[in-house]
């Protein structure tokens, strides 16, 4: 009787089960550094060379596309002129393509000069799996020095901190990703607050009181007192403050500095920042 | 029951990669199909075992690795998925491709909004219409995908020897808890 039930209830049974143990690893909070997320380490180092080469897939794909639309317009040409047009537009399209990586190094470089300190530049070769979060892959891992929690910037500003690595692939957690969240202040008038991203775009700064002098348009920078990012780095500017409502701090909303969907090389930062101590905010 | 195994195992390994590569390369924005969640429900439709369950698992786990910070998120999801295809499934006569979108469909609203809540809160919920713009698009480009999916699956399967195309698995007959 009893075995019976257990045959035919096996797959609600054991669904149950396995639901207990991710609520189970959900609540003691396994996160991605600890050693049950290891197996979760190894998956990205086997997609990470599939990521690599789909990457210069559809790069190849995206110069064949173009090749063919210079076709279609030059068709009428001669045989000569046509051979030779294709040939002139493939090497421009890679001459530009190397030169805006080249420009986008350059940036990198010339803000790793700027900050003072070791840092090593890595390609953007996926995103998230799901799209609700906000992380990147990124071509470089631990061979390249790179660990949990090193922070990464580009020429543009703050982009994020790495979460998980593997061999030669990590995982950056985005600034407004709704799970991230970093010590800030605003540039002109020094205020400080906690920097966070929201489900839905964007970022807030949190935890600026009512009566704190804080403008849109005003530069948001990093602290450097949460110990992953250098102070001064800007992270965005102000777009909307809100001081209606109840409450002991008003609604600062935060444009990023970084344009997330146009990434493509960025700069991890090796070296710990400086320690700096607090001072006490009037 | 191996070959299952692997079939699910190189399917889901696939989606991962086409999951985390299509959005960076085409302007999608919220609208990524989710593919695994269409094999968690495949699974849920048409194999009914505990190993079934256990892929479902494992499958959820393996987007754990490659999204979000809590592990565990998408394990539990992707099993209640499972957990509810295989419900439906049992409980109709019929399960063909309209049910299987309409599962997609509701898995990925329960999924999305699920992992919201629990993320978040309910104060991730806090700019609802957008945020079901978002959830609904996103839903229903996997459930335009699922017959893809399904058919792609079906035919690996009969190529495996695994099924017949379309119909449910039938344990019935067995007697161990894991087939």
């Amino acid at each position: 009787m009893n075995s019976s039930f257990l045959w035919r209830n096996r797959v609600v049974l054991t669904s149950g089960l396995l639901l207990l143990l991710s609520a189970h690893m959900l609540t003691t909070g396994v996160r991605p550094r600890d050693p049950a997320a290891r197996p979760g380490e190894a998956l990205m180092g086997v997609l990470s060379p599939v990521q690599s080469a789909s990457a210069h897939l559809v790069e190849a794909a995206h110069d064949f596309w173009h090749d063919y639309l210079a076709l279609v317009e030059v068709q009428r040409e001669n045989q000569r002129l046509h051979a030779e047009l294709s040939r002139f537009q493939n090497e421009r399209a890679r001459l530009a393509e190397l030169e805006t990586e080249n420009r986008h190094l350059s940036e990198l470089l010339d803000l790793r000069e700027a900050l003072g300190m070791r840092a090593v530049a890595a390609n953007v070769i996926g995103s998230d799996a799901t799209g609700l979060s906000r992380t990147f892959i990124l071509s470089a891992g631990t061979r390249n020095g790179l660990n949990a929690g090193m922070a990464v910037l580009s020429n543009q500003g703050v982009v994020g901190k790495l979460i998980a690595t593997s061999g030669s692939s990590s995982r950056v957690l985005l600034i407004d990703d709704h799970n991230a969240a970093l010590d800030a202040f605003d540039q002109r008038s020094r205020v400080r607050g906690i920097v966070a991203g929201v489900v839905d775009d964007g970022l807030t700064m949190k935890y600026v009181g009512r009566s704190s002098d804080v403008r849109v348009g005003d530069a948001v920078v990093t602290s450097g007192l949460d110990g992953t990012f250098p102070r001064g780095l800007l992270i965005g500017e102000v777009s909307r403050v809100e001081r209606q409502g109840p409450g002991l701090f008003v609604n600062v909303s935060v444009a990023p500095a970084v344009d997330f969907r146009r990434l493509e090389q960025v700069l991890v930062v090796t070296d710990p920042p400086p320690r700096i101590i607090a001072q006490d905010q009037d | 029951m191996v070959r299952l195994v692997l079939l699910f195992a190189f399917a889901t390994l696939v989606a991962l990669a086409l999951q985390t590569m299509l959005p960076y390369w085409l302007p999608l924005g919220p609208y990524v199909p989710d593919l695994v969640l269409i094999l968690a429900v495949d699974l849920g439709m048409r194999h009914h075992s505990a190993v079934a369950a256990l892929m479902a698992f494992v499958m959820g786990y393996a987007i754990d690795a490659l999204s979000g910070t809590q592990i565990g998120l998408n394990a539990f999801m992707i099993t209640l998925v499972f957990l509810l295809a295989y419900e439906l499934s049992s409980q109709l006569l019929v399960t063909n491709v309209v049910v299987g979108m309409l599962a997609v469909f509701v898995g990925v609203m329960i999924k999305d909004l699920g992992s919201i809540v629990i993320n978040s809160g309910f104060s991730g919920l806090a700019n609802y219409p957008a945020l079901m713009r978002d959830l609904l698009g996103q839903a229903a480009v996997s459930a335009l995908l699922a017959p893809v999916v399904f058919a792609a699956m079906a035919r690996s399967k009969k190529m495996l020897g695994l099924l017949a195309t379309g119909r449910r698995e039938d344990n019935s007959t067995g007697k161990r808890w894991l087939t």
